[in-house]
């Protein structure tokens, strides 16, 4: 049995090695994807576009704009005079945030009182969008906390600290909180994901378009070698993309890195197994290349890239969120890459990851076993 | 000249209809496909599962933990001990752990309270938003503390201070999937149109069907175009289609605009793929290779599209190179039309960028397929 499955390997690994331009940009494209996350694209939320409405037009107001002026995350594009001007400029995305200072703003303050700023956010891009509340409300608190200093020695209380109760933030694991360590592995996730599956989609269905599949259909081979047999180079492949990208993540973009090795490269056969498996899955029931590969995106990618955690952690998904989740391989692979590059390399944790990707692994291939049928029409 | 090419056509349009389990997958990547991105994805922060290490187990550190409440954040354990906090940060099962100090009350009575926070940078983007909402936290608690006289020996009730307002204009309660299931419309379609123009001309070569096409009396400019026709029809009626009955029927996002002008320009912008798509094809010798040069095209286009990332805090070169993107005028032509309702008058430059990029990607793609047959 074991050399029918060689046998059948043998064949679809030189059938590869003979379009050098397929399976080079299989490749390239992650890098690619790799050099554009790492060096140029930033996903931080910078630089907004910031406009005032200033009513008050008071020492205080322009206290309180100075904040965001002096703030790398807002960048101050106008000084309006109109809520109409304002509403205006939000609508044709000139400004993503205003700000609305009503015309008692320095009185109530320098009466000891509270003072509420307007603000209006586009709504659009609704992360961003909470974004950039959290950054009005963290540019206003150091505004508030200067008011209180103010406002406790004029009470007779100096020095010590302003606020009653203070937070002390330690950020762990990625304490820069640079985006290539969070960005890197998660596009690892996804694009493995996305090029084996792809290569492995076109197996089946294109031995069907050409008519080749009455080969195998005839062949001693049984449904097991062909599966397993068409496997073996796209895992091998698979693992490649996956030892390119993770040595170019971390030699040449300096990706944090504080993991096992093994322990991440374990999960990433097992995971390229799965992926594979999922892609010789969808071939036996398509009958074009084209729907194979539609079915790829629809299938595998656009469920990873959705649910497996790439952007916030999984926790933070509603219920279908969390459901779907459980059943896609990327969230448990996931779980490990960002363990293994950010947190470290114990493999106890792991261990449910591991076992969630070997099930996946025994389902998916049962089922092409199953949907794989040696019989023609 | 007419009869010839709407015979490539008919052609076309039934040997896309012939592929059942293709048209079945489209049909599930415009409705099950937009449905489910609008349930997943989070991208912002809800349910952020924190641990509490309580030393102080008073009421003013009872007091505090209650403020980190639904729907930002969620309790998923108090940790006894400092190393249960760290496996819990380590195993991924708390993603922010929050430490109070024995002496909490005694000192926040006094005015100098502190407690510990623990970020798990690995979420990196959550961490930033949460680190900041319990800023905001501590914040509103120390003030209230001080009106209520607890900060010091009586100084008073009032304590300036200015509180932000928020109103988020267009999706005032910050639904994700008005967004998600939206953008994930826009790129199905940009991918559909790219495959199938690519797939309709390659299935030629691969089949050796293009000599026919070849001997035949169809121009260059014909065979292109009746290529294009079958998925610039069908393609933007299945994204208004799923716009209409998933986006806006199960989401219930708001169509503020007009819908004619986002069907009309969405037809513009598919032909600008679907050129794109062919220029591909021409230059591939196999579907897979096609494929690949689709992704190649694809996904650079779609990360600077701004939909994942703002332009505004791009540098200038990625900027630059975004206006080579028709994704990225088609994003903004999209939220801006269905979401703000804005007319022509607001997006005549996105109309623009597409119809200028698609109609130079059609003209090269012609040119370089003549150039190639002669």
């Amino acid at each position: 049995v074991g050399d029918r499955i060689l046998a059948i390997a043998r064949k679809e690994a030189r059938q590869l090695l003979r379009d050098p331009v397929y399976l080079g940009l299989a490749f390239a494209v992650p890098l690619l994807l790799l050099i554009l996350l790492g060096y140029q694209l930033s996903v931080d939320v910078k630089h907004l576009p910031v406009a005032v409405l200033d009513h008050d037009r008071s020492a205080w107001s322009r206290q309180y704009v100075d904040g965001f002026v002096n703030s790398e995350y807002f960048r101050l594009v106008g000084r309006l005079d109109t809520e109409a001007e304002a509403h205006e400029w939000i609508r044709a995305g000139r400004a993503r945030v205003v700000i609305d200072i009503p015309p008692d703003f320095g009185r109530r303050l320098s009466a000891s009182e509270r003072v509420a700023v307007g603000l209006t956010v586009d709504g659009s891009f609704p992360s961003r969008g909470q974004i950039s509340l959290g950054y009005v409300e963290a540019v206003s608190a150091l505004y508030n906390e200067r008011l209180l200093r103010d406002w406790l020695v004029e009470h007779g209380r100096q020095g010590g600290q302003v606020l009653p109760v203070q937070m002390e933030l330690s950020v762990w694991y990625n304490p820069t909180l640079e985006s290539k360590n969070f960005v890197v592995p998660g596009m690892l996730v996804i694009v493995m994901m996305i090029f084996p599956p792809l290569l492995s989609a076109l197996v089946v269905v294109r031995e069907r378009e050409s008519g080749t599949i009455l080969n195998l259909y005839c062949s001693p081979a049984g449904r097991w070698d062909v599966i397993a047999g068409k496997a073996l180079p796209y895992v091998a492949v698979s693992f490649l993309d996956f030892l390119v990208i993770f040595g170019a993540s971390v030699g040449l973009f300096q990706v944090r890195f504080v993991g096992n090795a093994w322990l991440l490269s374990a999960a990433a056969l097992l995971y390229s197994i799965c992926t594979v498996g999922l892609g010789l899955l969808i071939s036996t029931f398509t009958r074009t290349q084209l729907a194979a590969m539609l079915a790829t995106f629809v299938i595998a990618v656009a469920p990873a890239f959705t649910f497996s955690g790439i952007f916030a952690p999984v926790a933070s998904q509603d219920a279908v969120g969390r459901f779907v989740a459980r059943l896609i391989p990327a969230t448990y692979f996931m779980d490990v890459v960002r363990g293994s590059y950010l947190k470290g390399g114990s493999l106890t944790p792991h261990l449910s990851n591991l076992a969630g990707l070997a099930v996946y692994a025994v389902v998916v291939y049962t089922v092409a076993w199953l949907a794989f049928r040696k019989r023609v029409g | 000249m007419r009869r010839r090419l709407l015979a490539m056509v008919r052609k076309e349009f039934s040997q896309l209809f012939r592929d059942v389990p293709m048209l079945l997958i489209l049909i599930w990547a415009f409705t099950v496909g937009v449905y489910t991105s609008g349930h997943g994805g989070a991208t912002e922060l809800s349910k952020y599962p924190i641990v509490v290490y309580d030393l102080s187990r008073s009421p003013a550190s009872r007091e505090l933990v209650s403020r980190f409440r639904a729907p930002y954040f969620k309790l998923v354990g108090s940790a006894r001990s400092d190393a249960e906090v760290v496996a819990m940060l380590d195993r991924s099962q708390a993603n922010l752990a929050v430490v109070i100090p024995p002496d909490f009350e005694r000192r926040a009575r006094q005015g100098n309270a502190r407690f510990q926070v623990i970020s798990d940078g690995s979420q990196s983007m959550m961490a930033t938003i949460a680190g900041g909402h319990i800023a905001g936290i501590a914040g509103d608690y120390s003030v209230e503390l001080l009106e209520r006289g607890l900060g010091g020996a009586g100084l008073g009730t009032r304590v300036p201070q200015v509180e932000v307002r928020p109103r988020v204009a267009y999706n005032p309660n910050l639904t994700e999937a008005w967004f998600s299931s939206l953008l994930e419309v826009f790129s199905q379609t940009t991918m559909v149109a790219m495959l199938l123009a690519a797939a309709a001309m390659v299935r030629e070569r691969e089949h050796g069907t293009v000599e026919h096409l070849l001997v035949s009396p169809l121009q260059p400019l014909e065979l292109f175009a009746a290529k294009l026709v079958p998925v610039v029809t069908l393609v933007p009626l299945a994204n208004v289609a799923s716009v209409l009955a998933i986006v806006h029927g199960v989401f219930a996002t708001p169509i503020r605009g007009s819908l004619m002008l986002f069907y009309v320009v969405s037809v513009v912008y598919v032909f600008a793929m679907a050129s794109l798509g062919l220029g591909i094809a021409v230059l591939a010798r196999t579907l897979g290779q096609a494929m690949m040069l689709v992704l190649l095209a694809l996904y650079p286009m779609t990360l600077l599209s701004g939909a994942f990332s703002p332009p505004e805090s791009q540098g200038a070169f990625m900027r630059a190179f975004s206006l080579l993107s028709p994704v990225r005028y088609y994003v903004d032509f999209g939220y801006q039309v269905l979401f703000k309702g804005n007319g022509l008058g607001y997006v005549w430059l996105d109309v623009a960028g597409i119809l200028a990029l698609g109609l130079a990607l059609f003209l090269l793609s012609v040119r370089r397929f003549a150039r190639l047959v002669r």
